[in-house]
């Protein structure tokens, strides 16, 4: 397999904190690769670095040790500008509590991440109405985060993070504010997104109902790589590889 | 452009909030724009008068004690003198008491030779040379009782025992310096018909023949009537009219410091009010980061709200300041009507911009540069 076939590829990544005086590895030597098109689940206990892990995939953290790559490209040493910039282009983010602008529409808050782009106004506009069409809320689209229910928010937030047709998208417990309904309708969102689109997903997720939805669980413990199990559907891309620091 | 409507969402994302800060600051910049504008009025009426070639002559004794006539023709006589008007302040009320304004007798053949500067057409100076009960007014007291050319009225005494009835001929124009706007002037030859005799003259005006040469005209005029029975005491125009102003200048400057601590105070609660607004977005700008909004153009945005609050402070704070002068601008500071000159309005402006540029500065600086991943963790 050659190597821009990896949607993500983490090579001894480590992240360590400070607090105060007191050193946190969240991150202790993890190597992965990731093949496209892949829908994975990171799993582990409170404290476990899944968040942490996502973060540096999705650009907005840094390893301490390691290179990232994500979609070919090396974005551990990129300026912070430039990284900007790239997550603009590669990644959309999904978060548990959804994070909508209040003061805007879900044609707004969809159309936000489309203002980083040269696209003019009718682009945009035909872009977000897909985007919602997608996640079935065209109906809903001058509506305001208030006047919408939990998992017509998430689907509003799925519609943002896919708009812009990113490398990856990131999700981070995406369920983990919905009742059970909803969830199972955000997780058969996610799959449709994968199969449809090809689009890599990768979730962070305590919910323990997403393993069958997913291709691939990694599982972590304590900042190490505890095991990689399989999802309830079958890979559809290549092998993943995988190695922790024990 | 393609941000502005964000920026005006978040402008309305708390309605009472931004009514509030837009009102206190416009509040200050009233208080502000008000205080600024007397000292501003008065140093302009001494700019406009700072390369005049004009003299005022009176006696030594004071302001109320007269001029003997014979003074006219022995100045006249001064080298360097151009030409001498006499004047006499007749203090007539229009309708009633506080219908006031500066109304003075002169010499109608010499007047337009001294007051050539004062924006009046040439046929209004012919007019009030040929008509004995002609009369010039200022463009605010124009304005002020609603006058025309061509307009019959009549001025009661409140000095002399009589009223005169005076036909308008012309005005001192917009062109003319600020303290002649509210001025009448009208022919002490009528003055001295409907008197019965001769006049009150209280000054002398005297134009020299060039500006460098005043300073010698009013040495060679006050040497002349040393130790005579009516000594004299000539001054510049700007010197004749600052020391007018001389007993408002420490008011003045404690304006300007009131005026200066009101905005930096504004400033301050301003300052507060943004920060409390950003710390609450702070989850929002984390997420807008995490899309790829660079900090720059978060950093731009915050402010572009907080300038626009400041601007639409200014401008309220402005225009009530201006409404507000022109309505109350009957009262008289010295030979003035008190406008906001357009230097105040910039400036009030300015500051407000100020206020807004700098009240966000620190927080915005702050939230657009902050740790993507801390804000997301306590958001979550």
């Amino acid at each position: 397999m050659s190597e821009n076939e990896y949607a993500i590829e983490l090579d001894h990544v480590s992240r360590i904190y400070m607090r105060d005086e007191f050193e946190v590895r969240a991150l202790d030597d993890i190597t992965i690769k990731l093949p496209n098109g892949r829908f994975v689940a990171i799993m582990g206990p409170s404290g476990s670095g899944k968040t942490t892990l996502l973060n540096l995939i999705a650009g907005i953290d840094h390893a301490t040790a390691g290179h990232v790559k994500v979609g070919g490209e090396e974005i551990t040493s990129m300026k912070e500008r430039d990284l900007a910039r790239w997550r603009a282009r590669h990644i959309g983010l999904v978060f548990q509590f959804y994070n909508l602008i209040p003061v805007l529409t879900a044609f707004e808050n969809v159309e936000l991440p489309l203002l980083l782009t040269d696209l003019n106004k009718a682009d945009r506009k035909q872009h977000v109405e897909t985007a919602l069409k997608v996640v079935g809320l065209a109906d809903r689209m001058n509506h305001y985060p208030r006047q919408l229910s939990g998992g017509q928010e998430q689907r509003v937030a799925i519609a943002r993070a896919i708009v812009t047709d990113p490398t990856i998208v990131v999700a981070d417990e995406p369920t983990g504010d919905l009742d059970a309904k909803s969830a199972e309708e955000i997780l058969s969102l996610m799959v449709e997104l994968n199969r449809m689109f090809n689009k890599t997903i990768i979730m962070v997720t305590h919910d323990q109902r997403a393993v069958r939805f997913v291709e691939q669980v990694f599982h972590l413990d304590k900042g190490v790589l505890a095991g990689i199990e399989p999802g309830g559907r079958a890979p559809t891309s290549g092998a993943t590889q995988a190695a922790g620091s024990h | 452009m393609k941000y502005l409507a964000l920026v005006i969402k978040n402008l309305f994302r708390n309605k009472r909030r931004t009514f509030l800060t837009v009102f206190s600051i416009a509040v200050s910049l009233f208080i502000f724009s008000a205080l600024v504008s007397l000292p501003t009025v008065a140093n302009q009426v001494l700019a406009d008068t700072a390369s005049s070639v004009r003299i005022v002559t009176h006696n030594k004794a004071g302001l109320t004690y007269s001029m003997p006539m014979a003074y006219q023709q022995k100045i006249a006589a001064v080298p360097h003198v151009q030409t001498v008007v006499a004047q006499a302040w007749f203090g007539g009320v229009f309708h009633d008491v506080t219908d006031q304004f500066p109304n003075v007798a002169i010499d109608h053949e010499q007047a337009e030779q001294m007051w050539s500067d004062w924006d009046v057409a040439p046929e209004g100076w012919e007019q009030f040379r040929k008509l004995r009960t002609a009369c010039i007014v200022g463009a605010d007291t124009m304005k002020r009782f609603h006058l025309h050319v061509g307009q019959q009225i009549i001025l009661k005494g409140t000095l002399y025992p009589f009223n005169v009835t005076l036909n308008i001929v012309g005005v001192f124009g917009p062109k003319a310096p600020i303290n002649s706007r509210t001025f009448l002037f009208f022919r002490r030859d009528y003055l001295e018909e409907a008197n019965h005799g001769q006049a009150y003259v209280d000054e002398m005006w005297v134009r020299a023949d060039s500006s460098a040469n005043v300073q010698q005209v009013i040495n060679n005029i006050d040497e002349q009537f040393a130790n005579s029975s009516a000594e004299t005491q000539s001054e510049a125009e700007s010197a004749f009219i600052g020391g007018f102003l001389k007993g408002y200048r420490m008011l003045f400057r404690l304006f300007e410091i009131l005026g200066f601590i009101v905005v930096v105070t504004i400033g301050l609660v301003a300052a507060n009010t943004a920060a409390m607004s950003i710390r609450e977005r702070r989850g929002e700008i984390a997420v807008m980061r995490s899309m790829g909004f660079p900090s720059g153009t978060i950093l731009s945005m915050l402010l572009s709200e907080s300038f626009i609050i400041g601007l639409l402070g200014g401008l309220f704070g402005c225009g009530a300041a201006f409404v507000i002068l022109k309505i109350f601008s009957g009262p008289r500071m010295g030979q003035m009507t008190i406008r906001m000159p357009t230097a105040v309005l910039l400036e009030t402006l300015i500051a407000a911009a100020v206020i807004g540029l700098l009240s966000a500065w620190f927080p915005a600086r702050a939230a657009s540069k902050m740790n993507i991943t801390e804000a997301l963790r306590m958001v979550a």
